[in-house]
């Protein structure tokens, strides 16, 4: 009788580890507001927004293997949520959020069952369309601000404080949301539909079904993001909610830190939003210089990711050997 | 069990398969044959649902398989392979099983914990266990057709279609192959068998159906149908057999030269 | 009858330069499996040689458009053979990216040059029309069209007979096969870039007559460039044109569109592009192969 190896661990959430070390640091994070510097918990409250946002674009990117260009309309949808409820008189985190997961379920449904019977490019780019139709929608809405946007009222005294919290534990549900979701049947289902959709079909996935799953999921993810960023940031206009930066970030964020693994979004944000805040304090002018230099460098070196570092056997050769596969 | 009947399917101007019918009886194992290019693996597609035919329907337990969607056609207790194999490469040789696990015909009513379990069973029986842990994309020729085999069984299926599992393989690992789909016959699955190989498909089918050019030619026990003309003809050519008669009628006419021994 | 003849004309004065901001992304996209999104940043560096040329030579922006083409021609080339070439097999991610980070370089260096100041051009013709069949037509627009519908016609020419454009059609059809036959397909790429690069360039000398210039001029452009594309089918000419005058035609005639739903005022002006942009979608799930649906990518 043949001894039976383990199942190599990993293929989809990565590896444990590191899973691990990010919830270490998440818990680390916890203690930011203790500084008690308004600067400090606006800095890490980015950074945790842009992870919750690359989680989102993860699941459907990463894990099902349809690149989407245009997350950035489930946050700007997410920060508008808030800004209704504000005029409406409510302003409470929990509606904000709790509006915004309804909104874009419901929205990603809807636009996902006609779009993603599109493959590929084709998909990417009705994405795109869909988030640039939205942001001169909203331009041309009065009960949104038009193109004026809209402001949300404040709440308390410690707001700094509480919206960090707010978006501290919206990465933390969507990064403990991804682990659980990617070992459970639904994570083989996405998986089995990025490695080969007719192969998948054959073994009674329906692509339908679990493709607009993982982009309604995902969008929930960055709506939720988007409604603590509109509440926390007291104003949204089209041009803040559905900024470029914010679709494109995410994406390099996952790309970095490992496209479908669970952690890869929180460390790529981690790294990526970080040095881009670094940059903004010491260099404000130039900073968009060298954030864009990082990102060259990071395509021309690092296109598998960080954890293709962390996994690579045989060396500096090895690694230049498998950057010349892209090469022509 | 499951009806073909008067099955066309065309591409372009050009008929893959013309008004074929058969039908396949419930803990059977049928052999379908015939020369390349004989449409044996687009009837494959036609009763797997991959093709909608252009004529004509299959029918399974009273359903007809062109309305039933792809994805779907598992859960009807329908499991094929693949000629050229599709395996997900990023994926563990368990991983690919389990998911076949999950979501088959008995799949909503496992946990990704119980698919996992019915997995090891089927890596362990069609002989894969070794290399459960190892990325799809590394295994040996033969080992693949195995995961092939594996993925399909781990549907539950009540019929299973395969398409070329044996090409490729050597002798011993023939023998290994046809025990293999004995058992699992045995087991109570009904089978369809497309091969190249004719002793591997001789020995193991019950019933043979023939193909030549998208038409049946001839259909029935093996031993029948190998000695069937049209048969012979479509394999060797039309010369062929002319040859084969001249021969036989030369031999009539002249005595031979020397008594046999 | 009036309404429909100057908002017809108005969409094909605008598509013919919106078919020319498509074509060289569409080249790039077609051949070469890019989404190019430093598209927009070409375009806008054109704009501003284009400019610096004008207000310290005083040439006219016409003549500056072979300036521009051959600067980011040869800026193009440079950059896809020391940089893209070198990820430009991997998951089209890769490429996407690192366009960006390049738009993002050169719209910040852009800024530092010229500073975020929306500049503009004064020519003699400058908001000058003349007046047929009782339809407006600025004289600006109508020299864009003009030159944009020649180099459209010119890139076409070359791509069908010369044997370079020919190398490029053969490598967008099957790289390996290229290879074989002796296509140099670094070269190749090269030049493919650097036309887009130079194309865009073009477009940007040209917007110069009739749009304000700033660092970011190129985004919307992009956008558009973007859409028209795969309106028209990607990686050909005729594509790009056929999409650009849908494009340009479809926002004109969305100007006039003009409701009020409970209180809600929408109006075509504001909502041409979304307008636009449900026609691509719309387009994409009934013929994913774009209005000339010829498969390409």
């Amino acid at each position: 009788m043949v001894a039976v190896p383990k199942p190599r661990r990993g293929a989809i959430t990565g590896k444990r580890w590191v899973f691990l070390v990010s919830l270490g640091l998440m818990a680390g994070l916890l203690f930011v507001p203790a500084g008690h510097s308004d600067y400090l918990n606006l800095t890490f409250r980015n950074i945790l927004m842009y992870a919750a946002m690359s989680y989102g674009w993860n699941l459907i990117g990463g894990y099902t293997g349809y690149i989407s260009f245009g997350n950035v309309a489930f946050f700007g949808i997410g920060a508008y949520c808030s800004a209704v409820l504000s005029k409406a008189g409510v302003d409470n985190l929990f509606a904000d959020v709790g509006l915004a997961l309804i909104v874009n379920a419901l929205f990603a449904v809807a636009v996902g069952l006609p779009i993603l019977r599109l493959r590929g490019h084709y998909f990417g780019i009705a994405t795109l369309g869909v988030a640039l139709g939205l942001t001169d929608l909203a331009s041309n809405l009065d009960f949104l601000g038009g193109s004026g946007g809209a402001s949300i009222k404040q709440i308390g005294e410690a707001h700094f404080t509480t919206y960090y919290y707010a978006m501290w534990a919206v990465t933390l549900a969507c990064m403990i949301a991804t682990f659980f979701i990617a070992r459970s049947k639904l994570g083989y289902a996405f998986v089995a539909i990025r490695e080969n959709e007719e192969a998948a079909q054959v073994l009674g996935i329906s692509p339908t079904r679990y493709k607009v799953t993982a982009w309604a999921i995902g969008a929930m993810m960055g709506g939720a993001a988007g409604a603590v960023f509109g509440a926390a940031n007291g104003f949204i206009d089209p041009p803040t909610a559905f900024a470029v930066d914010n679709n494109v970030f995410p994406i390099a964020m996952a790309i970095l830190g490992g496209m479908g693994t669970a952690s890869g979004p929180f460390i790529g944000a981690l790294l990526l939003s970080g040095a881009n805040e670094l940059l903004q304090q010491h260099f404000l002018k130039l900073h968009a210089l060298f954030f864009g230099g990082i990102i060259v460098l990071m395509i021309l070196f690092l296109p598998r990711g960080l954890m293709y570092l962390v996994g690579l056997r045989g060396g500096m050769r090895r690694w230049l050997s498998d950057l010349a596969v892209f090469r022509v | 069990m499951l009806r073909i009947e008067n099955v066309g399917m065309r591409f372009g101007g050009l008929w893959a398969l013309k008004d074929v019918s058969f039908e396949v009886e419930r803990g059977t194992i049928l052999g379908l044959i015939g020369p390349n290019g004989s449409g044996k693996t687009t009837m494959m597609n036609v009763i797997s649902g991959v093709y909608k035919p252009s004529e004509g329907e299959v029918q399974y337990a009273g359903r007809r398989i062109a309305d039933v969607p792809t994805h779907d056609v598992c859960h009807l207790g329908i499991a094929r392979t693949f000629q050229v194999v599709k395996p997900f490469a990023n994926l563990t040789v368990r991983e690919n099983v389990g998911v076949g696990a999950m979501y088959g015909r008995l799949g909503a009513k496992r946990s990704a914990r119980d698919a996992f379990a019915r997995t090891d069973e089927l890596l362990e029986f069609v002989g894969l266990a070794r290399v459960a842990g190892r990325p799809a994309s590394d295994l040996t020729i033969p080992d693949r057709k195995r995961l092939e085999v594996a993925k399909a069984l781990a549907l539950d299926p009540e019929i299973l279609l395969l398409d070329e599992v044996m090409a490729g393989l050597n002798a011993s690992e023939v023998d290994e192959a046809l025990h293999l789909l004995r058992t699992v016959n045995e087991r109570g699955v009904t089978l369809i068998v497309v091969e190249h190989l004719m002793k591997a498909i001789m020995s193991i089918s019950q019933r043979i159906v023939v193909l030549a050019e998208g038409k049946k030619i001839a259909e029935g026990l093996p031993q029948d149908v190998t000695s069937s003309p049209a048969v012979i003809e479509a394999y060797l050519g039309a010369r062929y057999v002319k040859r084969q008669a001249a021969e036989r009628e030369r031999k009539a006419a002249a005595p031979p030269a020397e008594p046999p021994a | 009858m009036q309404l429909v003849l100057q908002n017809l004309v108005n969409g094909i004065l605008s598509g013919g330069i919106l078919a020319l901001v498509a074509l060289g992304f569409s080249l790039v996209y077609g051949i070469m499996n890019i989404i190019n999104l430093a598209h927009g940043a070409f375009l806008m560096l054109g704009a501003y040689i284009t400019w610096q040329l004008w207000s310290t030579f005083g040439l006219d922006p016409i003549l500056a458009v072979p300036i521009a083409f051959v600067v980011l021609f040869a800026f193009g080339y440079g950059i896809q053979r020391g940089v893209i070439n070198r990820v430009v097999r991997a998951p089209v991610l890769a490429t996407f990216l690192l366009t960006f980070a390049l738009s993002l370089l050169i719209e910040t260096t852009a800024l530092f040059v010229w500073t975020g100041d929306t500049r503009g051009v004064q020519t003699a013709y400058t908001g000058a029309n003349f007046t047929l069949l009782g339809v407006t037509v600025p004289w600006a627009k109508l020299l864009t069209l003009v030159v944009a519908l020649a180099i459209t016609g010119i890139l076409y020419l070359w791509l069908h007979r010369s044997r370079l454009g020919r190398a490029i059609r053969a490598t967008s059809m099957d790289v390996g096969a290229a290879q074989m036959v002796g296509v140099r397909v670094a070269h190749v790429y090269g030049i493919t870039y650097a036309l887009g690069a130079g194309l865009a360039a073009a477009a940007g000398a040209l917007l110069t007559l009739s749009y304000p210039l700033t660092p970011t001029m190129g985004d919307p452009f992009l956008i558009k460039g973007f859409v028209v594309c795969v309106l028209g089918g990607l990686g050909s000419v005729e594509g790009a044109l056929v999409g650009g005058l849908v494009y340009g035609i479809v926002s004109s005639f969305a100007t006039q569109f003009d409701v009020t739903i409970a209180g809600q005022h929408l109006s075509g002006t504001g909502l041409q592009d979304v307008l636009a942009l449900v026609v691509l979608l719309v387009v994409l799930i009934v013929r994913p192969t774009g209005l000339v649906g010829r498969a390409t990518a």
